[in-house]
């Protein structure tokens, strides 16, 4: 038997091998990367308060986890459309939060999130 | 189970005869012919079925049908003469796989394949519990009532989510890792509760159907073969898991070929979503993800990757399906209701999942909600309708498969 009469005679074989390789893949990666972490609890995310001067935001934690950037698409719209200039700017952010590689990028790159503000807008 | 213990007269085998006819005791049997079944079946979509001059061909052509007492031809039989009793009473339908080889063959284009999916539709109707409800998830007119349950109890739980989580002690999320997903609106301690809740009933609908089904199959005269059992029901379900899982049966198919493979895309894929979800509400008590599980996961994470490699095998295999289907061919049908209903159900889930994370991506804020909410009251059609609708298939013709490899029905 030729190798394409074999290919073709065990094609459902090969698709169904295929399928499981791809679905149990996922799931060695995690027992490997449990195995090779050991017991420690993996790396922890992610936010590193760099200048701690100031202890109080514009909202509490939990708030500007999920929508700090709700606030600066606010402010832009403001700025940009409007024209209306705030006491809120990036600098208050900054004179806490000072680095981006630190502090924003953590999360965005874990989570595969690109704002797309900074291309042009600098921000240290 | 022995079957000389059985109460029930048990049939000698003919030689000549192999089509096991109870015999002829007592007072002569008048057939009772229900034509509102015939009139249901015409409408359901096996409108066809009067063709059929009772030739047999289709039974002859069926790489599926056992030798005895082999289907289609006595269900297309039973269908002409309105025999309601004896076509929902038969497992036999379940055995098929709508590969339509008997519907090309046909020289009345009756279309067997259509009538016995129609069939199935009913029996699917008469098996589940409760009836009335599968009645409404069959029916094209109750689709604003089929989806508006979920809408309705979808809202009623995001509305007294605050309440809910206040006395169960379920505060908002304060996970470090937790920063742009959809679990500030949706809970995922309220949404794992809600489908965990209604998952629950379905299950009990799912054991009901099948223990009715079970009941349905020890009755059947054609499954009480004389003689050994063939193999123990332990190793007639390894037998039957390793034919589905390599789709044996399927390849068998002549006039439909692709169906083989997309079945294979939409089985596997489901399968890989189905491990996703998995890990991900397990993701509290699992060891393995909790060290450092992050949800949302980044895009290449191996499990986001899973999840979108499986999500587009879904979609091409239903699309694949679609395109079978409409293939110009007049012996061939479209397919029913039943097969569309359950088909869309799953483009739908699967195409709003994807506007979901598409959405995500581009963060547009409300609407990434509003798709995610759509998203979850089709997951919701789709998983706790599946005792009623054509998902039901993957209870029955397994359960089917199982009893006729164990009572030796069908040796393969």
């Amino acid at each position: 038997m030729s190798f394409k009469n074999v290919i073709q005679s065990r094609m459902s074989l090969i698709a169904v091998l295929i399928a499981v390789l791809i679905i149990v893949y996922p799931l060695g990666y995690s027992v490997a990367d449990y195995i090779s972490a050991g017991n420690a609890a993996g790396e922890k995310p992610f936010l590193e308060r760099t200048a701690p001067e100031i202890t109080q935001c514009v909202e509490d934690t939990i708030y500007m986890r999920y929508h700090h950037w709700e606030l600066l698409h606010a402010i832009r719209e403001d700025v940009v459309r409007y024209g209306k200039r705030s006491e809120v700017s990036l600098n208050n952010c900054r004179s806490c939060h000072t680095s981006r590689e630190k502090f924003c990028n953590k999360c965005h790159d874990a989570v595969s999130m690109k704002p797309d503000c900074f291309g042009c807008h600098y921000y240290p | 189970m022995d079957t000389s213990e059985n109460n029930v007269a048990t049939i000698e085998p003919d030689q000549d005869n192999p089509i096991a006819v109870p015999p002829a005791e007592g007072p002569p049997m008048y057939l009772e012919s229900d034509i509102d079944f015939i009139i249901t079946l015409q409408k359901r979509g096996g409108d066809t079925l009067k063709k059929c001059m009772q030739c047999g061909t289709c039974s002859a052509t069926c790489g599926l049908s056992p030798d005895d007492a082999p289907f289609p031809g006595k269900e297309m039989a039973w269908a002409s003469w309105g025999l309601k009793e004896q076509l929902l009473n038969d497992p036999d339908v379940w055995l098929c796989y709508h590969c339509n080889d008997c519907s090309t063959r046909c020289p009345r284009g009756a279309k067997p394949a259509d009538v016995l999916a129609v069939v199935r539709q009913e029996s699917v109707i008469n098996m589940a519990f409760p009836r009335f409800f599968a009645r409404w998830v069959n029916q094209p007119q109750c689709i604003p009532l089929l989806l508006g349950i979920p809408v309705l109890l979808l809202t009623l739980a995001l509305y007294s989510k605050d309440k809910l989580g206040d006395a169960l002690g379920f505060s908002p999320p304060t996970g470090d890792g937790i920063i742009f997903s959809y679990s500030a609106m949706f809970p995922h301690w309220l949404l794992n509760m809600f489908f965990f809740f209604f998952g629950a009933l379905t299950l009990v609908a799912i054991v009901i159907g099948g223990v009715r089904f079970w009941k349905i199959l020890d009755r059947s005269v054609a499954y009480r073969l004389p003689g050994d059992r063939p193999r123990s029901l332990f190793r007639s379900i390894l037998k039957v898991f390793g034919n589905i899982i390599t789709h044996k049966d399927f390849s068998t198919c002549v006039a439909s070929r692709s169906r083989n493979y997309s079945h294979m895309c939409v089985l596997f894929g489901f399968g890989a979503l189905t491990v996703v979800t998995l890990w991900v509400i397990t993701s509290g008590i699992n060891p393995l993800a909790k060290g450092d599980f992050i949800y949302p996961f980044s895009f290449w994470s191996p499990w986001k990757v899973l999840a979108n490699v499986g999500g587009i095998a879904l979609l091409v295999g239903c699309f694949i399906m679609i395109w079978e289907r409409g293939k110009e061919n007049e012996q061939i049908g479209t397919g029913v209701y039943f097969d569309w209903a359950f088909l869309s159900a799953l483009i739908l889930v699967v195409a709003s999942g994807f506007a979901t994370e598409i959405l995500h991506y581009i963060r547009l804020e409300p609407h990434r909600h509003i798709v995610y909410f759509i998203h979850l009251v089709f997951v919701f059609t789709l998983l706790m309708y599946l005792p009623y609708s054509k998902f039901a298939h993957m209870i029955y013709r397994t359960i089917a498969k199982v009893y006729a490899e164990y009572s030796g029905r069908k040796v393969s």
